[in-house]
C-alpha cells in the first residue's frame, strides 16, 4: 500500500456516511467537543442550487421531461425532475448486481445528507412488541433492547428533528414528543369517516415537518414539495439540520466524494483507519482515527465490513458471526387508487398542505392475529388532493378519454378526485434475502461489488392481499370506486419489487449473542470495540414503522455511548 | 401566443421569493404568492417566441403544420380554456425531439404514416384535409387503440391458460392495421397533454391554486362539508 497517502492527523472519531444515523452521530459528538471526520461518497451539498422548490413546470423547457424527453423513455429522474434525488436506482460507473431468479433495486444517494433530502420524512416510532416479535411469533428474532431503554432517544430526536404527531395511547403508535399536527383536507376526512365505520384508527400523521418555528429552524410555508428538499430546512434533513451546524463548531472535518474502501485494523481487532477513493483525484486515501462509526447505508456499510478481510477479521471486519450481508429486509409495499365522486366539483382549494398526507392509519389488528393468515401487520399512507400538475399525471385519463373536447372536459372534473393507499408492512427476515460481495465484479473505483439475492415469502404476498382488501374496503366505504387491478397487474404489481420501498435494513444486526450478530445493543461491534454501525444495518427485524426515526434514535444513543466510553478510556 | 409564456418578468422574482422564504415567514402574513407573482419566465423558448415565429428545429413545414394540426385536436379551446396552441406543445415536442434522435425518429416515421394512410383513405395528407376527415382518422386510432388494449388483456388471461402456447400465434395477433398509427398517436397525446397542463393556461383551466407560500395551513370549512354532504356519511 505503499502508494497511499496518509493524513497526519488522527480524530477522535471517523463516521462515513452523512445520512440520518451518520449526521446525528456527528452532531451529537462535535456537541460534546469530540473531534470527527466525516466521509460522504458525493458531493456538497448547496441547497440554494440543488433545489427545485417553488419551480413551476413551465419554468423549464422540457417541463420535466428532461433533456430530449428522457422521462418518456424511463430514464428521467427517479421520482422526477423536480425532485432532489441525488443519485438513483441506478448510478453511472457504480453498478450491482442480482442473483439469477431474484429481484432488487438498491436506491442510493450520493451527497451530504443521502436520502433525507428528499425521502418522505415519515416519523413513526416503534411499538413495544416491534423489538420482541419472536417472543410474540416465534419468528425471526427478538431485539436486543427494549421499547423503554430507547423510549428516551425517541423522544429526544422527536424534540430535535421536530415530528407532527398527536397521542392516541395506540400500542401500535405509541405516544411521543410532537408538534402540532395541519389539519385534514377534504379527501382525507372522508377516509378518516370510511375508517371510523371500519374500525380502523385514522389519526394525525407523524413527520419530520416543522408546523412552527423550532429550533431555529422556521416552520413550514406549506407549498406541499418536501421531495424538491426543504430550503428553509423545514422538513428534516441531516445536511442542514445535522451536519451544517456541526460544521460550525469546528470540531467537523467533512470530507466530500470520499468512497470508504475498507477498514484497516492493529491485528489485535481493533480499527485503525479508513482506506478512501478521493474521487476528484482518483486517489487512494487513509484517514485514521481512535473510533469509527459506520453509516454509509445498510448494504454499503455492510459491503465495506466485507470488503475489509483483514488477518484478524478474514471474513471481513466484524463479521466473525457470519452475518455481515445476512437478513437483507425491505418494507412490503402494496399500492391501490380510487376514484371518489364525492369530491367532484369540489370547490378548487390549497391542498398542498405539509407535503405528505395529513393523517395516516397505524395497524390494528395487534394481537387479532388468529383472524389473520400472515404475521405482524402494515400502516397505511394516504395520496390524493390536487398535486401540482406535472409530464405523466395525465396519461391515463388521456388513454382513457380519447381526445378533444370531451377528454378535456374529464380531465377537469376528475382532477383532484382520486385516493390512493399505500400499505406498509413487515416482512419476516429469510435466508433467501442477503447481499455479498460479487468477487466477478468491481466498481469504477475498483471496489469489489454487491450481490443481491432477495425472496418475498408467503407471509409478505398474504400481507399484500389483505392491503388490498382493507384499501377496497375503504374506498368503497367512501362510495368510492377502485381503480381495480386486472389479474396480469396483480401478477407484477401485487407486491412491491424487493427494495423499491427503500427501506432495506438488517445486513448488520444486533443482538445479545455474538454468534448470531455483529451488533451489540449500543450499535457496537462485539468483536471491534471501537466500531460502530448506525445505518439502518442494526435492524434486527423490520416492523412497519419506516426506519429513519429509529436510526435517528439508535444513532444518537450510540453516539452516547461511544462518548461515554472514549471518556473512561474504554475505546 | 399565450401571454403567460412570453411575459417577461412578473411583479416579484424566483429570487425575491426565496429571500422572502429565507428572511421568516412572518414578514408575509397570512398572504401568499399568486401564480402570476411567483412566475418568472426566462426560458428559451420563451425569448425566442418573443423575437418573432417559432422555427421548428427539428421537423419539417409539413411536419410541424401536421402537427400543429394534431395537438389543436388534441386539446381544442374550448369556453373554459385555449388549445395545446397557446400552451407551447408543439415547441415542447420540437425541442425534446431536436435533442433526441430517438424521439425524432418516432415523430418522422408516425407522420409519415398518418400522411400515407390519410392519402389511402381521404386522397391528401393529413394537414390538408377537412376537419371532419381528421377527425375520422383520429376517432379509427382511439378504437383501435380500445381494441388492442382488450386483445392485450385477453391475452394476459390466456397466458396463464395451459393452452396459450399452442395458441399463442393467434393471441399474438395485432388485430388491426392502425397499431403503428395507434402508437404514434399515443405519443403525440401524451406528450400534447404533458405540455398543455404544464403550463399556465393548463394549471389555471385545472384551477390549481396550490405551489404558494403560506403562514397558516387551514382547510376552508365549506369545502369539506361539501364533500361530506355529497359522500355516503352525510352532513357533519
Amino acid at each position: 500500500m505503499f502508494h497511499i497517502q496518509r493524513t497526519p492527523e488522527v480524530y477522535d472519531v471517523v463516521v462515513i456516511g452523512s445520512g440520518a444515523g451518520g449526521g446525528t452521530a456527528v452532531r451529537v459528538l462535535t456537541e460534546k467537543g469530540i473531534s470527527c471526520a466525516l466521509l460522504e461518497a458525493g458531493p456538497m451539498l448547496d441547497p440554494a442550487k440543488e433545489f427545485k422548490e417553488h419551480q413551476w413546470p413551465y419554468q423549464v423547457d422540457h417541463r420535466g421531461a428532461e433533456e430530449g424527453g428522457k422521462f418518456y423513455f424511463g430514464q428521467g429522474k427517479p421520482f422526477g425532475y423536480f425532485t432532489t434525488t441525488s443519485g438513483g436506482w441506478e448510478l453511472e460507473g457504480e453498478p450491482y448486481t442480482v442473483a439469477e431468479g431474484s429481484e432488487f433495486q438498491w436506491f442510493r444517494s450520493r451527497i451530504v445528507g443521502g436520502r433525507t433530502n428528499h425521502y418522505g420524512r415519515m416519523s413513526f416510532r416503534f411499538s413495544d412488541y416491534d423489538f420482541k416479535p419472536y417472543s410474540m411469533d416465534g419468528l425471526g428474532w427478538d431485539w436486543p433492547v427494549s421499547y423503554e431503554e430507547i423510549a428516551p432517544y425517541y423522544d429526544k430526536a422527536e424534540r430535535f428533528i421536530g415530528v407532527t404527531g398527536s397521542n392516541h395511547n395506540l400500542r401500535s403508535a405509541p405516544n411521543g414528543q410532537f408538534l402540532p399536527p395541519p389539519p385534514p383536507r377534504a379527501h382525507e376526512v372522508l377516509i378518516q369517516k370510511s375508517c371510523e365505520k371500519l374500525g380502523i384508527p385514522c389519526i394525525p400523521n407523524r413527520r419530520a415537518v416543522l408546523t412552527r418555528p423550532w429550533n431555529g429552524r422556521a416552520a413550514c410555508h406549506y407549498c406541499g414539495q418536501c421531495g424538491r428538499g426543504c430550503l428553509t430546512a423545514s422538513a428534516y434533513s441531516s445536511a442542514q439540520v445535522d451536519v451544517f451546524p456541526s460544521l460550525k463548531t469546528g470540531k467537523l472535518k467533512l470530507f466530500t466524494n470520499a468512497m470508504a474502501r475498507e477498514l484497516l485494523t492493529d491485528g489485535n481487532g481493533k480499527v485503525t483507519g479508513v482506506i478512501y477513493i478521493d474521487k476528484t483525484t482518483r486517489t487512494e486515501k487513509v484517514i485514521r482515527g481512535r473510533a469509527f462509526v459506520l453509516a454509509a447505508s445498510a448494504c454499503e456499510s455492510a459491503r465495506i465490513l466485507l470488503n475489509s478481510k483483514t488477518k484478524d477479521y478474514p471474513n471481513g471486519v466484524a463479521n466473525g458471526s457470519g452475518v455481515v450481508g445476512r437478513f437483507l429486509m425491505d418494507t412490503v409495499g402494496f399500492s391501490l387508487s380510487g376514484y371518489v365522486p364525492a369530491l367532484e366539483g369540489l370547490p378548487r382549494y390549497n391542498t398542498d398542505g405539509f407535503g405528505g398526507a395529513h393523517l395516516y392509519m397505524p395497524w390494528w389488528m395487534v394481537g387479532k392475529h388468529d383472524q389473520l393468515d400472515f404475521p405482524r401487520g402494515y400502516h397505511i399512507e394516504i395520496g390524493g388532493g390536487y398535486g401540482m400538475p406535472g409530464v405523466g399525471s395525465f396519461h391515463g385519463a388521456a388513454r382513457r378519454y380519447g381526445y378533444g373536447a370531451q377528454m378535456k372536459q374529464k380531465i377537469r372534473e376528475e382532477y383532484g378526485c382520486t385516493v390512493a393507499f399505500a400499505g406498509r408492512g413487515e416482512m419476516i427476515p429469510n435466508l433467501h434475502s442477503y447481499c455479498e460481495i460479487d468477487p466477478d465484479v468491481v466498481d469504477q473505483w475498483g471496489i469489489p461489488v454487491l450481490k443481491f439475492h432477495f425472496q418475498w415469502s408467503d407471509y409478505e404476498w398474504k400481507q399484500a392481499r389483505h392491503m388490498e382488501k382493507t384499501f377496497t374496503a375503504i374506498i368503497e366505504t367512501m362510495g368510492g370506486r377502485v381503480r381495480s387491478l386486472s389479474d396480469s397487474a396483480r401478477e407484477k404489481g401485487g407486491i412491491s419489487t424487493p427494495g423499491s420501498i427503500i427501506h432495506e435494513v438488517g445486513t448488520v444486526r444486533m443482538g445479545s449473542d455474538p454468534r448470531s450478530s455483529a451488533l451489540n445493543k449500543y450499535c457496537q461491534s462485539h468483536e471491534a470495540k471501537n466500531l460502530f454501525v448506525v445505518d439502518g444495518g442494526f435492524f434486527v427485524s423490520n416492523p412497519d414503522k419506516n426506519p429513519t426515526l429509529t436510526i435517528n434514535a439508535f444513532a444518537w444513543r450510540a453516539a452516547d455511548y461511544l462518548a461515554e466510553e472514549m471518556r473512561k478510556g474504554n475505546v | 401566443m399565450s401571454e403567460e409564456l412570453v411575459q417577461p418578468c412578473a411583479r416579484t422574482t424566483r429570487r425575491d421569493a426565496l429571500r422572502n422564504i429565507a428572511f421568516g415567514l412572518t414578514t408575509l402574513g397570512g398572504g401568499s404568492l399568486t401564480v402570476e407573482a411567483a412566475q418568472h419566465v426566462h426560458s428559451a423558448v420563451a425569448a425566442e417566441r418573443a423575437a418573432g415565429p417559432y422555427r421548428p428545429k427539428a421537423f419539417s413545414e409539413q411536419q410541424w403544420v401536421t402537427l400543429r394540426r394534431l395537438v389543436e385536436l388534441i386539446v381544442p379551446a374550448d369556453a373554459v380554456s385555449p388549445s395545446a396552441l397557446d400552451a407551447g406543445a408543439p415547441e415542447f415536442i420540437d425541442l425534446l425531439a431536436s435533442q433526441n434522435p430517438e424521439l425524432a425518429r418516432i415523430y418522422y416515421g408516425g407522420f409519415a404514416w398518418l400522411d400515407a394512410e390519410m392519402r389511402r383513405r381521404y386522397g391528401k395528407p393529413f394537414a390538408s384535409a377537412k376537419t371532419e376527415q381528421q377527425v375520422a382518422m383520429l376517432d379509427a386510432l382511439v378504437e383501435a387503440e380500445r381494441l388492442l388494449e382488450r386483445h392485450s388483456a385477453e391475452e394476459a388471461i390466456y397466458r396463464r391458460g395451459g393452452t396459450y402456447k399452442m395458441f399463442s400465434r393467434y393471441t399474438t395477433q395485432p388485430g388491426t392495421p392502425l397499431a403503428a398509427g395507434v402508437r404514434f398517436f399515443d405519443w403525440v397525446r401524451k406528450m400534447t397533454v404533458d405540455a398543455y397542463y404544464t403550463s399556465a393556461v393548463g394549471i389555471r383551466d385545472l384551477g390549481f391554486v396550490g405551489n404558494t407560500v403560506l403562514s397558516k395551513y387551514e382547510v376552508p370549512v365549506e369545502v369539506v362539508e361539501y364533500a361530506l354532504k355529497r359522500s355516503p356519511f352525510g352532513a357533519r
